[in-house]
């Protein structure tokens, strides 16, 4: 069982700076006698700095050697090394973004895979690991920032069952799945910010997450599908809800050689596409550019579930309370259809789609139902034709034809079984990373372990985009 | 995770008896004896885990506790691919080349009749985590009289059902440890071995019919207690044994992983014709020899399940 931290600890933390961290052994223990039952140590981030490879010849001896607090610095080289983080509150930093490579050479499993709470890993690049360029697990407090990761086989840069975490300035390509991932928390209370998403399977992926999880102020192109977040009862804490996409670039995904899962695969051709998602806001993105649809609502398929939907009341409940709760003794169908219900979708700028800028369609259930809503939208076409009359956020609902041709040709265009098939990640031809932006101020700034996240974000204040 | 909540041990072996359990001294794989499996013996485990310990109604589609959705159970997962297939059995047919029915073999790619630790630890791997050179493998399956080349083994790693994850071990090098029942002509408990489609929690004794988003896979589970002394026995199987209720027994005190071992077929639909080459579908079984890069195999142990954490998931979603 994993502990999760009490919310006001982090804070208390800052009250304790100059006691909570030292870097040896004896002072940190005495420190944390001290402090053990206001902060954990290290939570301020005033520890020692290490540098890689002066102090210490690899990133996972400069790990092993650090006590919470400290800031592990890494100077430019490639590094033939998949990095476990098991000390708490440490801030791991390249000196430059694009010089500073992880390279799992397709041996190593993950670049950087971080096991304690309260880890920052920044400015570097992950590349060729089997599975993820960086990876964060059963953690409360994480932050990933100015990372590049660069043709994982897996994910780029990946949260699972953690929460209180922000991915931001970062760059993911060439992975099969996604480039971006936060899946299995409720309330995930996370941000992904300022990041790009290309050429990989999936853009963004969230499977079963949401609560105050932001994803804002991003880009998502030339991936297969661009964000999808979706639910389904192979893991835990069903269905994704409460996922707020506002103020995204997304543009050209569609892109048919890439390497993609099959959820991808199905997928591909959408900008924005919430497979069996509920109460979703997206909103103030600039969609354009997608040979099926910019934002679409579709149920997620799912064959052979572990489980039913369960009911909308406990929707509430959080993730952690779930996660024991005994699965149905009921018949389950051989196929289920998670809906997408209550998801709202206003004033984004859609254009450009093959087939419908704006789109709803269902299987298993009367989409007229959903209280799904579409407003101030700015688009050309719609499946069903004039969506935002049929489903409007406010008002009286106009009558209507909810599965029109469009929606069928809609549907049909995204179960065709013609479509492109996956390419191996390792000889993709996925283009290498543009030079990345460098973190201000790398070699001098102070530590900053994950213990401040997510950062207050007004999302009042994003506008629409303009095209790049 | 439940740790803590396991309740008192129940009386060990109530109803049958267990097997005498050989003392077999610690010794490198190669050195074995050579003994034949001993048919009762294996009876009776299998009898002994089907009716005390596990689900007894073996025909019936069972959802299995344990299973189901990923996220639940603290694991670290290895997914490997397809390495060769041949007449071998290091195992139960050491050094006898082509005394076996048909393998396939996942993992090592030098897995042999004459594989020994040493002789495996040289040896490359199929495995995405390329420090697992352990070997893994089932018998051949064959449909309509073809063999299927599989697309996949998972092998999961996970405390057992109900096990405190703080307590398990990581496999000693070398141990060798085999599941299910080759000789089985009637159905097995699901819990040890069974059939599914793709991820699916439902087990059933037999094959079902699966639909081509979520194909036939084969699932074995492995004992997941070890007497803390032998590496093998002599009938392959007696120092090794499965926990109840979340507790290892006396005779079997050290909680070790629970393997769980899917093998993922292309196959799906109905009217498909299905036998394995130890025979029915009824005999699934798989055997398993740790030939791990140990200090991989402790660090995963330690990180992922002693700190009770999903270290790896394989999404419902195929890899297209």
């Amino acid at each position: 069982m994993r502990g999760r931290r009490l919310i006001g600890v982090a804070m208390l933390a800052t009250l304790t700076i100059g006691v909570a961290a030292c870097s040896s052994d004896d002072s940190s223990d005495e420190a944390a006698d001290s402090t053990a039952t206001t902060a954990p140590a290290g939570a301020s981030g005033d520890g020692a700095t290490i540098a890689v490879p002066a102090d210490h010849a690899t990133i996972q001896e400069a790990v092993n050697a650090a006590a919470p607090g400290d800031l592990i610095l890494i100077s430019p080289g490639v590094y033939n090394e998949a990095v476990d983080v098991e000390t708490e509150n440490l801030t791991i930093r390249g000196l430059d973004r694009n010089e500073v490579i992880l390279d799992g050479q397709f041996e190593l499993e993950n670049g950087i895979r971080v096991l304690a709470d309260g880890v920052a890993v920044e400015n570097m690049t992950a590349q060729n690991y089997t599975t993820n360029g960086f990876f964060w697990t059963g953690i409360t407090g994480y932050r990933g920032s100015y990372l590049t990761a660069y043709r994982n086989g897996d994910y780029g840069v990946y949260a699972f069952d953690s929460v209180k975490g922000q991915f931001d300035h970062s760059y993911g390509s060439g992975s099969p799945d996604a480039g971006f991932y936060i899946g299995e928390c409720y309330p995930c209370d996370s941000v992904i910010t300022d990041s790009i998403s290309e050429y990989n399977g999936l853009g963004y992926s969230g499977t079963n997450s949401g609560g105050n999880l932001l994803i804002i102020n991003s880009r998502f192109n030339n991936n297969r599908a661009g964000i999808v977040p979706n639910t389904g009862s192979y893991e835990l804490c069903y269905p994704e809800r409460e996922t707020t996409i506002i103020g995204n670039t997304v543009f050209d995904n569609g892109q048919t050689d890439t390497p993609a899962i099959g959820a991808a695969i199905d997928a591909m051709g959408t900008g924005i596409i919430i497979p069996g998602g509920v109460n979703n806001l997206v909103e103030r993105n600039l969609v354009y550019d997608h040979p099926i649809s910019g934002i679409i609502l579709v149920p997620y398929p799912e064959t052979n579930a572990s489980d039913l939907p369960p009911d909308e009341s406990t929707w509430d409940t959080p993730c952690a309370e779930t996660k024991d709760d005994p699965l149905t003794t009921e018949e389950i169908p051989e196929t289920i259809y998670w809906q997408p219900i209550g998801n709202t979708i206003k004033d984004n700028v859609v254009s450009g789609s093959g087939l419908s800028d704006l789109a709803i369609g269902t299987v298993g259930a009367d989409p007229s139902t959903l209280r799904n809503c579409f407003a101030g939208n700015t688009f050309e076409t719609s499946a069903p034709a004039d969506v935002e009359a049929l489903a409007p956020c406010e008002g009286e609902p106009a009558a209507g034809n909810w599965v029109d041709k469009a929606v069928t040709d809609i549907l049909s265009a995204l179960l065709a079984g013609d479509k492109p098939p996956s390419v191996d990640y390792e000889t993709a031809s996925t283009p290498a990373p543009p030079k990345q932006d460098n973190m201000p101020d790398a070699a001098t700034a102070p530590a900053r372990p994950a213990t401040d996240v997510p950062m207050a974000f007004d999302t009042d204040a994003i506008v629409v985009p303009t095209k790049p | 995770m439940r740790p803590g909540t396991a309740g008192p041990l129940e009386p060990e072996h109530p109803a049958v008896p267990a097997p005498p359990s050989p003392r077999v001294d610690r010794r490198p794989i190669g050195t074995r004896p050579k003994v034949a499996i001993v048919a009762l013996a294996v009876l009776t485990i299998v009898a002994l885990i089907g009716g005390v310990v596990l689900d007894t109604d073996a025909q019936a589609a069972t959802r299995t506790p344990g299973l189901g959705p990923q996220g639940r159970q603290a694991q670290f997962r290895v997914e490997c691919g397809l390495s060769h297939s041949a007449t071998d059995d290091p195992i139960v047919h050491f050094g006898h080349e082509g005394a076996s029915h048909l393998h396939d073999f996942f993992g090592n790619t030098t897995t042999d009749a004459d594989s020994t630790l040493s002789s495996l630890l040289a040896g490359d791997t199929t495995c995405q985590q390329k420090l697992d050179t352990a070997a893994y493998w089932a018998p051949a399956l064959f449909a309509d009289g073809e063999k299927v080349d599989p697309n996949v083994s998972v092998a999961y790693y996970r405390p057992g059902l109900l096990v405190d994850p703080a307590t398990v071990q990581p496999f000693p090098p070398g141990l060798v440890v085999v599941a299910g029942d080759s000789t089985a002509t009637s159905p097995q408990p699901v819990a040890v071995a069974a059939w599914h489609c793709g991820s699916s929690p439902v087990l059933t004794a037999e094959p079902p019919d699966c639909p081509p988003t979520s194909m036939l896979a084969m699932r074995i589970a492995f004992p997941d207690c070890w007497d803390g002394a032998n590496l093998d026995s002599d009938d392959h199987q007696a120092h090794m044994d499965y926990s109840r209720a979340g507790r290892c027994p006396s005779s079997h005190p050290e909680p070790v992983p629970q393997l769980v071992f899917d093998i993922h077929y292309p196959i799906s639909g109905t009217g498909n014709t299905l036998y394995l080459a130890s025979g029915s579908t009824l005999s699934a079984h798989a055997d398993f020899m740790n030939a791990w890069d140990q200090d991989k195999l402790e660090q995963e142990v330690r990180v992922c399940l002693n700190a009770g954490r999903i270290c790896g998931v394989v999404s419902g979603r195929a890899t297209g």
